[in-house]
């Protein structure tokens, strides 16, 4: 029964099923167990700064959800439930929020919860002096925090912002003990205190972080098997960058769980007895390949369509992960909420070959590509290790394009090279992916501000150099709107005009790949980012 | 005193050297360091905060004066702070050497083990047998670090499920680290050792010594090995310097903590005065060792102790 259960998760994927995989520990029939270290080897990075208002990435997420906590929660549905926040309520004119927070909470260091300490974190995130990347960001549209009455706050806006309660259920955005805040930026980095389950014993650089139960707990997220303290004493989790050494660490009983699973140790962990994948999709855009549509040859839309019918993803995908991922058929990844599946996206030579001839690529040189006016037909295509797709797909992808005509000019680059390609526009088609629990990312990511903002040379979102004024309007709209049916409308319009241009090759959702032994009961994905929950588990 | 003099000034120009080939080596590292202070490329910095970080860390200066900087900073033994971690590099270092100067001692000394008992038991006698071993020398040359250790964790970790094979504290979780970067070297110095050790069985010292009535055991062990050995000590100083260099690869395998670590991680985050730090330390432990391999030299080799000095082809520094 439970095997088969989790078997379902894993083939649908959805968000849908995860709070069905959550359940399965108290379905086994026996009873929660008390106690025990739990060790978790991550193959993310280590991050620099444990505090993810400073910076902000998957690596501080992962272990940041495990002690921290956020004003709201999201559903595995998407919506919006109470947490550290038990109400909220916008203005009419959607200029300013009044959020109700939590009474009769204390952060891990004993430090009382109140609308003074709420005021601190998000004044916090948005001063320069923290570094924040993330949280900064999604705070953008706020003006400034007033506090109200003692568990009263009113947050004042430039804009509406209809994603604002989804930016604050992230754990780039947690609600910290402002008595911590006053230890310094760096002290606070070693060691932040918040109200999650457990807390932050130690870091040993380059080893581990000890996370130890929280006395001060009261808070379970809206959607647990269980309330009260967490049934673990502590958790180790230590940084494995190597994923063979993981997966063997794992499957010799060394550690518990294990993230970043590659595909031929999924497959293997899938027949093995002891042990059980998690693997589920996450928010935001999936990984995908977009066009820089500011320069030949894909200012044209006939060569775009062309380039993305000469690419065989089912093939590559099954080829290279083995089955273990699905292709994602929405610019949306399917744990967002709105995303709208796209046209299938097919791979036809044929119609490929014949929108070249249409463009003006009819002829072919002596090695077989494509020429207009005694031009090769190129693309160059930078690549960097740290977006989540294998060298193998790459080169399947440059050798099915060869045979429309296309020369497609692979370019293995460090992570910091590649940034520069990304910024300088030195580059064709790119794979990127970005992670975020709200459909604005479209508005992040490809509406004309997202270039304009950018200067010379630095960071720019609009990857695909898109300048439409429809889009513009669209994306705006839809993220000053509260109301879900005039958002789902919207989106639903975003992502046709999108697809209609394609920019945009959806490939498979970015994931959360965890294994674990079957003795580990109640593992569960936090729904807004994807994220392992330890709250629930116990060793049986 | 004027030997000892040279010496200190040789070591000061190595240092010297290392440090000015690092700096401007890390110059060369793409990206831009104010981008390694903010949370490494692609942390979607303003441009504002990067010409903040710009000036506060003088990365706006020219080349030259950010050079002579370092070098200031460096002869008064202040190492700087790590761009990503804010820390001091001295701690991180002081954090990282003892492991990784342990892992590699262990290596060293497990090689030289292995490698004595490889040369000692080869005779002429038995054919099969010699080729056997050079092929086990060559092939163990041969093997790359990363490879032997993920072959060392499927057979003993996860088939027999005798050694852990990610890191722990204790005897146990080196073992399979120390192997990965032992039996290499064991075949390079190995290979070093037989042939010498053979052409010192054939020497006329050995003769006198069995005409003097010597044991074939006291012959194989004093006279010949003392001769086998003197190549390979040489070569020791260097042997360190590469199992340093492997200990990046077999650090991360085995997820040790470890200075190889530090300084793979350094390099991906452009983190330039964690690099500097980190290579100037493996070049004094190599400096130092320099001069221990020397003497070593001097006592396993009666003619270097005369009062020419060097001998021959033995390396200064």
């Amino acid at each position: 029964m439970n095997r088969h259960r989790y078997a379902v998760c894993a083939l649908l994927l959805g968000s849908l099923t995860l709070s069905a995989c959550g359940g399965t520990a108290a379905d086994a029939g026996d009873q929660p167990r008390q106690g025990g270290t739990l060790v978790y080897a991550t193959g993310d990075d280590e991050p620099t700064c444990l505090d993810p208002q400073k910076g902000g990435n998957v690596a501080q997420a992962l272990l940041g959800t495990q002690h921290l906590q956020t004003l709201f929660y999201q559903n595995s549905s998407g919506e919006i439930l109470p947490w550290l926040a038990t109400s909220w309520k916008q203005a009419a004119d959607g200029l300013s929020w009044t959020i109700e927070i939590r009474e009769n909470v204390k952060f891990s260091d004993g430090t009382a919860l109140d609308a003074d300490a709420v005021k601190a974190n998000l004044d916090r995130i948005a001063s320069p002096q923290t570094l924040s990347n993330t949280g900064r960001l999604a705070l953008a549209k706020v003006a400034s925090v007033e506090v109200t009455g003692p568990h009263t706050v009113r947050v004042d806006l430039k804009q509406p912002d209809g994603a604002l309660l989804e930016s604050l259920a992230q754990v780039w955005l947690p609600i910290e003990s402002p008595t911590a805040f006053a230890r310094g930026l760096d002290t606070n980095c070693l060691h932040p205190v918040g109200t999650g389950p457990y807390m932050v014993e130690s870091w040993t650089k380059q080893d581990s972080v000890t996370l130890v139960r929280n006395p001060f707990f009261t808070t379970p997220p809206p959607d647990v098997a269980h309330t009260g303290p967490a049934y673990l004493d502590k958790i180790v989790w230590r940084f494995v960058p190597d994923g063979t050494s993981r997966f063997a660490a794992l499957q010799s009983g060394q550690v518990h769980v294990i993230d970043v699973v590659e595909p031929q140790n999924a497959v293997a962990a899938k027949g093995n007895p002891t042990l059980r994948t998690l693997i589920a999709p996450r928010p935001g855009e999936p990984v995908e390949l977009e066009l820089n549509t500011g320069r030949a040859p894909f200012d044209d839309i006939r060569v775009r369509q062309a380039f993305f019918a000469s690419i065989d993803v089912a093939g590559a995908l099954r080829s290279v992960y083995l089955g273990t991922v699905p292709q994602s058929t929405s610019l949306l990844s399917s744990a967002t909420r709105f995303n709208v599946p796209a046209p299938r996206h097919a791979y036809d030579p044929a119609a490929a070959a014949a929108l070249l001839d249409q463009a003006g690529w009819a002829g072919r040189d002596a090695d077989g590509y494509r020429v207009r006016d005694g031009k090769r037909l190129s693309v160059v295509l930078p690549y960097s290790r740290f977006i989540p797709l294998e060298n193998g797909f790459y080169e399947q992808l440059q050798a099915t394009a060869k045979k429309t005509g296309f020369e497609v000019k692979l370019q293995p680059l460090e992570t910091a090279k590649w940034w520069i390609a990304n910024n300088t526009w030195a580059y064709d088609a790119i794979p990127v992916y970005y992670t975020k629990n709200s459909p604005d990312v479209l508005r992040i990511t490809y509406t004309t501000a997202a270039l304009a903002e950018s200067t010379p040379g630095s960071y720019h979102a609009n990857t695909v150099h898109l300048k439409s004024a429809d889009l513009d309007r669209l994306l705006e709209e839809a993220s000053q709107t509260s109301d879900d049916a005039r958002r789902g409308s919207l989106y639903q319009q975003a992502q046709e005009l999108l697809g209609a241009g394609s920019y945009t090759l959806p490939i498979y959702d970015q994931q959360t790949r965890l294994a674990h032994q079957t003795k580990v009961r109640g593992l569960r994905l936090q729904p807004s980012l994807a994220m392992p929950d330890l709250y629930d588990v116990w060793i049986a | 005193m004027s030997r000892l003099a040279l010496r200190v000034l040789g070591a000061v120009f190595v240092l010297w050297a290392v440090v000015t080939l690092t700096f401007f080596g890390t110059q060369a590292i793409p990206g831009d360091p104010a981008e390694a202070v903010l949370g490494g490329p692609g942390s979607r910095s303003t441009a504002a905060q990067l010409a903040q970080i710009r000036a506060q860390y003088g990365f706006d200066r020219p080349l030259w004066v950010r050079y002579l900087d370092e070098l200031r900073h460096l002869a008064q033994g202040d190492l700087g702070v790590s761009y990503a971690l804010k820390t001091p590099v001295t701690t991180l270092v002081g954090q990282t050497i003892g492991a990784t100067l342990t892992l590699a001692g262990l290596s060293l000394v497990v090689a030289w083990a292995v490698a004595v008992v490889v040369a000692v038991a080869a005779t002429r006698e038995s054919r099969i047998g010699a080729a056997l071993a050079s092929l086990l020398e060559i092939t163990a040359v041969a093997v790359p670090h990363f490879w032997l250790g993920s072959m060392l964790i499927l057979v003993f970790s996860v088939g027999l499920g005798w050694l852990p094979p990610i890191s722990t504290p204790g005897v146990a979780g080196l073992v399979l680290p120390v192997l990965s970067l032992a039996l290499p070297l064991a075949g390079f110095l190995g290979q070093l050792m037989r042939e010498s050790f053979l052409a010192a069985l054939d020497a006329p010292f050995t003769l006198s010594a069995r005409a003097r009535g010597e044991s074939e055991t006291r012959v194989r062990l004093v006279h010949a090995l003392r001769h086998a050995a003197l190549p390979a000590i040489s070569l020791s100083g260097w042997a360190f310097g590469s199992l340093i260099s492997g200990a990046v690869v077999v650090e991360a395998l085995f997820a040790r903590p470890g200075l190889g670590r530090t300084l793979l991680s350094a390099v991906l985050a452009g983190d330039a005065p964690v690099i500097t730090g980190v290579v100037l330390v493996v070049a004094t432990v190599y400096l130092v060792l320099t001069v221990v391999t020397e003497a070593a030299d001097r006592l396993a080799d009666p003619r270097l102790r005369s009062a020419s000095g060097q001998r021959a082809g033995a390396p200064a520094w």
